[in-house]
């Protein structure tokens, strides 16, 4: 194997590497942590939409049963989320790799 | 006169009967009318000798009206039913138990009756060809909450339609490189029906102020006074137009040779509403478009013609 082709190859590996040091230290986290926040932010609307699962009565909750059928699978989940969730400060940290 | 016009007051002042009275009185002259009546005692069956129910019937007797009786629990069962059948079209079975529970529950808030009467109310307004559609409300403070439910949910849908929106937002800024975003604006069909909902919203409280009017029956005793006071400055703070005051109720005079006990009492009583006609007449901004004496039976029949004469409210289209 001859030089050029030799530091062809070592190049390759090293921005390889480089690729998935940055992919795991910055862009995962990075789209990891504004995914979570979508997802919080959807909890919100859910809790907006349907506070009377948890006994606090809405003016708008007969308008919003309306999205149900197209919020179903969420809805369940986000509902035993809610019920398991200990504090709020769990989930935020969560976030932070602590 | 405004197309859609509103009959209000307090309990018992007559609603029904000067309601059905304009009724009558536009349809003589030869309008298409349709009387709407919202008062869960629904008397104009009573007035007009003759059951109805949700959809428009023809008044035996007239050419061109018709009576609609609006049951909020019928509505509310029929909203009930159609999210349900959504929601057997777009989820499996196995979750939908869950989601059925959420569903009953929000039918059985006490907000439900009044979302399902508003939105009958609204869908009439929209979809009436009449010349004219007159509507007999239930008394005041359940009415007046009624209006200002377009402005109140207004606003509460279009914070959910931020919240969502944000969240998608997020979603989408989440899907670097390519990946496919978990939601997007384009086809959400949670945004499109808030978006909806928004907008039926906008077009009740645009046609409440543009189109309606607001005729306020009151009878000459102090309370009714009261109550009408507070009606007036309330529909005024929304931007409802109140053509005027139709006073009910009014003691007819004893003629003057008559010198008895019940004659003695029939001129104090007028006295006093005299009292009361003046503070309306003086202190009310709308004006007073009739008074209407008290009748000896329940006005039907023929009655209805006779008060429809005594009263002066306009009819022009």
């Amino acid at each position: 194997m001859d030089l050029p082709t030799r530091i062809e190859r070592f190049r390759e590996t090293v921005v390889e590497w480089l690729r998935g040091l940055y992919h795991g230290m910055v862009s995962h986290p990075a789209y990891e942590l504004v995914e979570k926040e979508a997802e919080d932010q959807e909890d919100a609307f859910l809790l907006s939409c349907f506070p009377d699962a948890f006994g606090i009565p809405s003016p708008v909750s007969y308008y919003t049963t309306e999205l149900l059928p197209y919020l179903a699978e969420e809805f369940e989940q986000w509902e035993r989320r809610m019920w398991d969730r200990e504090s709020m400060l769990q989930r935020k940290g969560e976030q932070y790799h602590f | 006169m405004r197309r859609f016009v509103f009959f209000g007051g307090k309990g018992g002042v007559g609603k029904t009967t000067m309601s059905s009275a304009y009724a009558h009185k536009c349809a003589t002259e030869g309008q298409d009318v349709l009387l709407v009546s919202t008062d869960p005692a629904h008397s104009t069956a009573d007035v007009f000798d003759q059951p109805f129910d949700d959809e428009p019937t023809p008044v035996d007797g007239y050419e061109s009206l018709e009576v609609l009786e609006i049951d909020p629990e019928e509505e509310v069962t029929e909203h009930l039913m159609e999210t349900k059948r959504a929601l057997g079209d777009q989820v499996s079975a196995s979750i939908v138990n869950e989601i059925d529970r959420q569903i009953e529950l929000a039918h059985q808030t006490p907000g439900a009756h009044e979302a399902a009467l508003f939105d009958r109310f609204i869908e009439i307004m929209r979809e009436s060809e009449h010349d004219r559609v007159v509507f007999d409300t239930s008394p005041t403070g359940g009415t007046l909450r009624l209006l200002s439910l377009p402005e109140y949910l207004g606003g509460w849908i279009e914070r959910l339609v931020e919240k969502r929106e944000a969240s998608i937002d997020l979603y989408e800024k989440a899907a670097i490189g390519g990946r496919e975003p978990r939601r997007t604006a384009m086809g959400d069909p949670i945004l499109a029906r808030l978006r909806a909902r928004k907008e039926n919203f906008e077009f009740a409280r645009r046609t409440l102020r543009d189109e309606a009017a607001f005729v306020l029956v009151v009878n000459p005793d102090e309370l009714s006074l009261r109550e009408t006071e507070r009606a007036v400055e309330s529909l005024a703070d929304r931007g409802l137009h109140v053509e005027g005051l139709v006073a009910n109720r009014l003691t007819p005079a004893p003629d003057d040779d008559e010198n008895g006990r019940g004659a003695r009492f029939l001129r104090q009583r007028i006295e006093t509403e005299e009292g009361h006609l003046r503070e309306l007449r003086e202190e009310f901004d709308p004006p007073v478009l009739a008074t209407v004496e008290t009748r000896v039976s329940e006005v039907k029949g023929s009655f209805l013609a006779e008060v429809a004469d005594e009263l002066g409210v306009d009819t022009q289209l």
